[in-house]
């Protein structure tokens, strides 16, 4: 997973990279570095850690550039693995996201012609196979380069003697900003909203040749016509907004994306054809990380409230043992749309004959292309590694279709509709208890252990409150069903292992309340969280986190809310970066 | 010529009507503003027009395209509003060796217009009453020694109208040009620091000048630009329907017997009024729109594809595009005490300075049978109004009021 972007036009080039590939930086942040073209040389720069500011560092004068931001697949981070890399003559540049997966073969032919590799990168493949097929004519050397590769790759190349940019794209994201007099291509369009709104959306085996004002676009060899959309965030939509975390800003925007979601999927009836579910006799999720747990909540409702069995399965795994899917409705969820574990899921359940439906939040994906079907959660961009608020959009679709599938008629389900349509108040209602959460936070922020617990749909609850717990907080968090604690997980108990209990009001309350006691008994601290009408817990627990009530069904939405202000003040008294963990991306474009 | 256009703010004191289009397409006499500004430019000879937009810039980019009115358009993203300097700066690379600047969102005329294109540095300048409120312009010798920004006692009526002309020079001051009190990089800061290194601006006087702030400035503006109209009915008229005065009817509109409609009134395509119906002078309606029977609207802007079919009341009014009222929906333009309306605009209470005033209303709206509209009410838009329902004072956009 990496971050790439190009430029074209008649700005400082050095400056739109740097300040693009800072946009990038959730895609990765180990390295970096920029290239420029000046005077018919390729002037470059690369640099540990993070990305500078683009006043500090001038690269050279010059109206072309490519520059990189690196999370290391192939040799660690180090300024020498950092991109672009260059060929033999220091005349050609490159800078690549994905995986050359038969770079080995290809270093080992390239070394016996001669070639001089600098760095352990599968990457510098690329710039050398061009060197090598380069006759004056740059488009046509990245095509036959291309040809050789297997993988995936997203590459923007540059010539020091060519005034344009050739790209091309395979299994990973690369979009063409198109602005007046100037375009712009990087792996994400945060990157690009500076400049313009006008996007393209690339196809994977698009190769772009990119000039002053121009572009042109081929496919197998012909020149293609792409659709230029226009996005509809702002670049405040992806900036802080006054926040002092992305995840924080991201959290208080729960209540305009849940009613965001709703106004594009429910008005007085819910609006989501499911004739793609006709004659399903069950569903799989394939998922990873958050949707993995937003997954998990699909399954127990569309269970609960359709009868449809279901199965949920890590996208990663999936793929190894590959059922018949004749009558299945593969229902993939992913924020980025590009995260290659479902992406490949998502092939190979279509060819086993599932039906596929996507849940993405980002318009132009991969995912989106590939699924038969799509619904789109309407979070906006989401910069924070640790997914929020667009895991409560996943919910929300997830409810809607939940409750199509279950044949209720309207009357039936008005009561929950109604339910579903204040749900942005009741956040706003767990919202306003931040400041308790954060003082019980605070005293959470010492121990190096926890356990979450939950029954029925406190299950998944407790498992995404648990990750977000560990991905910003470092704090080793696991999630048990409550039940299961006496099989094993008992023995990790103690005075210096806060339990996080989900209560949720339906037939497992009184059954948790006793495994409560049972863990209580083992003198861990207990935080319970639960409806704001709960009288009886308090008596057990150390700490209790109230949020509004609701049907059981909805605490998803309102605990879920609650245990990210719990991670989020967790972290923030421990001090960790929040937005950026260590080790972890965005978006997770390598299999 | 070339002529650089501010197009990029959103106008948030427009809301509700910008929430879904930018200011400066707001019609006026059933032309966006913007277009107003273009045609007069290219009356006064200017063959080409930099448009810095910015926000919903798609809609300005679709309906000018690449020329227009015979002038070359050529755009420049300002993708964050940091003022006018910053505005003009993000035009740099296009700038002709000297050029004028002016606002989307202030109609001019094409005289005034003229009087500037020769000048080398020059600033227009506009007599008005309330000088107070505006940049006020100081005088030697007819060149602008300074520009005092809303003065307690403005040493001229003379106000700054937001229309120069720039030499290149002008560049090197933007790029100084630092943050101003408010947050922005502002033109009249750079004007400023340019007069101190020497530049001199000579101070052009206009004429006409519609500055429009408010929605309800966009009625004044329809006043005015009504005023001048020509009677011209392309549409079918059948017998029995009167026409009074200046009225301009598109082609394919259809004015039904018993309709009565006084000028100066401006009718768009493919509408259907009547019959019976009273529309009343310094009316606009724009094209696919329905005025229906028993239904009488003054001077007010109805924009493209709304209904007001039966048993309306509309005056002193802006309608959004798409509405559609139920029977007996009505909007009331007096107060009680006849006096000055004043309009909650989130919160706080702003003067109109006019004794009738309806409302704003948002596009998408819906109201059922009866529903009521209380003087100076601003209705975001996609809002539905139950039947019966009396609403008053600022609705956000997508409510439901029952």
């Amino acid at each position: 997973m990496c971050g790439i972007a190009g430029y074209i036009g008649f700005r400082r080039a050095d400056e739109v990279i740097i300040s693009a590939l800072k946009r990038l930086e959730y895609r990765g942040y180990d390295s970096w570095g920029v290239a420029v073209r000046h005077e018919n040389e390729i002037r470059l720069i690369k640099r540990m850690g993070a990305i500078g500011d683009e006043k500090t560092y001038s690269v050279a004068e010059g109206n072309a550039g490519i520059g990189h931001t690196r999370w290391a697949t192939h040799g660690k981070p180090s300024e020498i693995n950092a991109h672009p890399h260059t060929d033999c003559s220091g005349k050609i540049a490159v800078v690549h996201n994905g995986i050359i997966s038969n770079f080995q073969s290809l270093k080992e032919e390239l070394e016996s012609r001669g070639h001089v590799f600098s760095s352990e990168t599968d990457t510098e493949v690329i710039s050398h196979l061009i060197e090598e097929f380069y006759k004056g004519d740059l488009r046509e050397a990245v095509e036959k380069t291309i040809g050789r590769l297997k993988g995936s790759y997203a590459l923007v190349v540059m010539h020091a003697e060519k005034d344009e940019l050739v790209a091309a794209r395979y299994k990973s994201p690369l979009v063409l900003g198109v602005g007046d007099d100037e375009l712009i291509i990087a792996s994400d369009v945060p990157a690009i909203l500076d400049y313009t709104s006008r996007v393209v959306y690339l196809e994977d085996g698009d190769l772009l040749v990119l000039m002053k004002g121009d572009f042109e676009i081929f496919s197998d060899g012909r020149k293609v016509n792409r659709k230029v959309e226009t996005i509809p965030w702002s670049i405040e939509d992806a900036e802080k907004g006054g926040y002092e975390h992305f995840m924080l800003k991201e959290i208080h925007e729960i209540p305009r994306v849940i009613e965001d979601t709703l106004f594009e999927y429910l008005s007085d009836d819910i609006e989501i054809d499911i004739s793609f579910a006709a004659g399903v006799s069950e569903v799989t999720f394939i998922a990873c990380g958050t949707s993995y747990h937003a997954s998990l909540i699909g399954k127990h409702l569309i269970e609960k409230l359709a009868g449809i069995p279901v199965r949920v399965e890590f996208a990663s795994e999936f793929i190894y043992h590959q059922p018949p899917m004749h009558r299945t409705l593969a229902i993939a969820i992913t924020q980025s749309g590009e995260t290659a574990d479902t992406l490949e899921a998502m092939r190979i359940a279509k060819k086993l004959g599932a039906r596929t439906l996507a849940i993405v939040n980002v318009l132009g994906s991969t995912a989106t292309r590939i699924a038969d079907h799509v619904l789109y959660t309407r979070a906006g961009p989401e910069i924070s590694v640790a997914a929020t608020k667009s895991f409560i959009a996943q919910l929300i679709v997830l409810y809607l279709v939940a409750l199509k599938l279950s044949g209720m008629t309207k009357s039936e389900m008005e009561g929950l509709l109604d339910e579903l349509r204040i749900m942005p108040e009741l956040v706003k209602g767990v919202l306003e208890h931040e400041d308790e959460i954060r003082a019980i936070a605070e005293k959470l922020s010492d121990y190096g252990n926890m356990m979450y617990i939950g029954r029925g749909i406190g299950v998944p609850i407790a498992m995404e409150g648990a990750l977000k717990m560990k991905e910003i907080s470092y704090i080793h968090a696991e999630a048990y069903p409550a039940g299961e604690l006496k099989h094993g997980p008992f023995a990790l108990l103690g005075e210096r292992t806060p339990v996080i209990a989900s209560l949720t009001p339906d037939e497992t309350y009184e059954i948790m309340l006793g495994n409560i006691k049972e863990v209580k008994a083992r003198e861990s601290i207990v935080v319970a969280v639960t409806g704001h009408d709960d009288a009886e817990v308090e008596k057990y627990v150390d700490h209790v986190i109230r949020v509004p009530r609701t049907d059981a069904l909805f605490t998803a939405v309102t605990h879920s809310v609650a245990l990210q202000l719990l991670a989020y003040h967790t972290a923030k008294a421990r001090g960790c970066e929040i937005d950026k963990p260590r080790n972890l991306a965005k978006s997770v474009t390598v299999e | 010529m070339q002529a650089v256009i501010l197009a990029a703010g959103e106008g948030t004191r427009m809301r509700p009507l910008t929430y879904t289009k930018p200011k400066v397409m707001l019609p006026v006499a059933n032309k966006p503003i913007l277009q107003h500004v273009v045609e007069s430019l290219a009356k006064a000879g200017i063959d080409e027009v930099v448009l810095v937009v910015g926000y919903r810039e798609e809609t300005v980019r679709r309906f000018f395209g690449d020329e227009f009115s015979g002038v070359r358009i050529r755009y420049v993203s300002q993708r964050k509003q940091l003022g006018t300097a910053h505005a003009l700066l993000s035009a740099e690379h296009l700038l002709n060796d000297r050029f004028m600047m002016l606002n989307g969102d202030a109609i001019v005329f094409q005289d005034d217009l003229k009087n500037l294109v020769n000048e080398e540095n020059a600033i227009a300048v506009c007599e008005v009453q309330n000088p107070r409120d505006f940049g006020v312009v100081e005088l030697e010798d007819g060149i602008v020694r300074r520009i005092i920004e809303k003065p307690e006692k403005p040493p001229s009526n003379l106000i700054n109208a937001g229309i120069y002309v720039f030499t290149r020079e002008i560049v090197d001051y933007l790029k100084k040009t630092p943050l101003s009190v408010r947050g922005e990089y502002e033109i009249t800061d750079s004007i400023t620091m340019a007069i101190e290194g020497s530049m001199d601006f000579k101070a052009v006087k206009i004429e006409r000048w519609i500055d429009i702030g408010y929605p309800w400035d966009m009625l004044k503006a329809n006043e005015i630009i009504l005023s001048s109209i020509e009677r011209d009915v392309r549409g079918e008229v059948e017998d029995g329907a009167v026409i009074k005065g200046n009225v301009a009817v598109g082609e394919g509109t259809i004015i039904m017997a018993g309709s009565y409609i006084v000028g100066p009134v401006v009718i768009g395509e493919n509408s259907i009024i009547g019959p019976n119906c009273y529309i009343r002078p310094c009316t606009s309606i724009g094209d696919n729109c329905h005025i229906g029977n028993a239904v009488e609207v003054k001077n007010s802007i109805i924009m493209n594809n709304t209904n007001v079919p039966h048993l309306n009341y509309v005056g002193d009014s802006i309608i959004g595009e798409n509405c559609n009222f139920g029977a007996g929906t009505k909007i009331a333009n007096l107060r009680l005490d006849e006096g000055e309306v004043i309009v909650n605009v989130r919160g706080k209470a702003v003067k109109t300075d006019r004794k009738k005033f309806g409302a704003v209303i948002g596009d998408n709206v819906k109201t059922g049978i009866n529903a009521s509209v209380n003087v100076g009410s601003l209705i975001g838009n996609d809002v539905f109004i139950g039947p019966g329902a009396v609403v008053g004072g600022f609705v956000e956009p997508r409510s439901r009021v029952f």
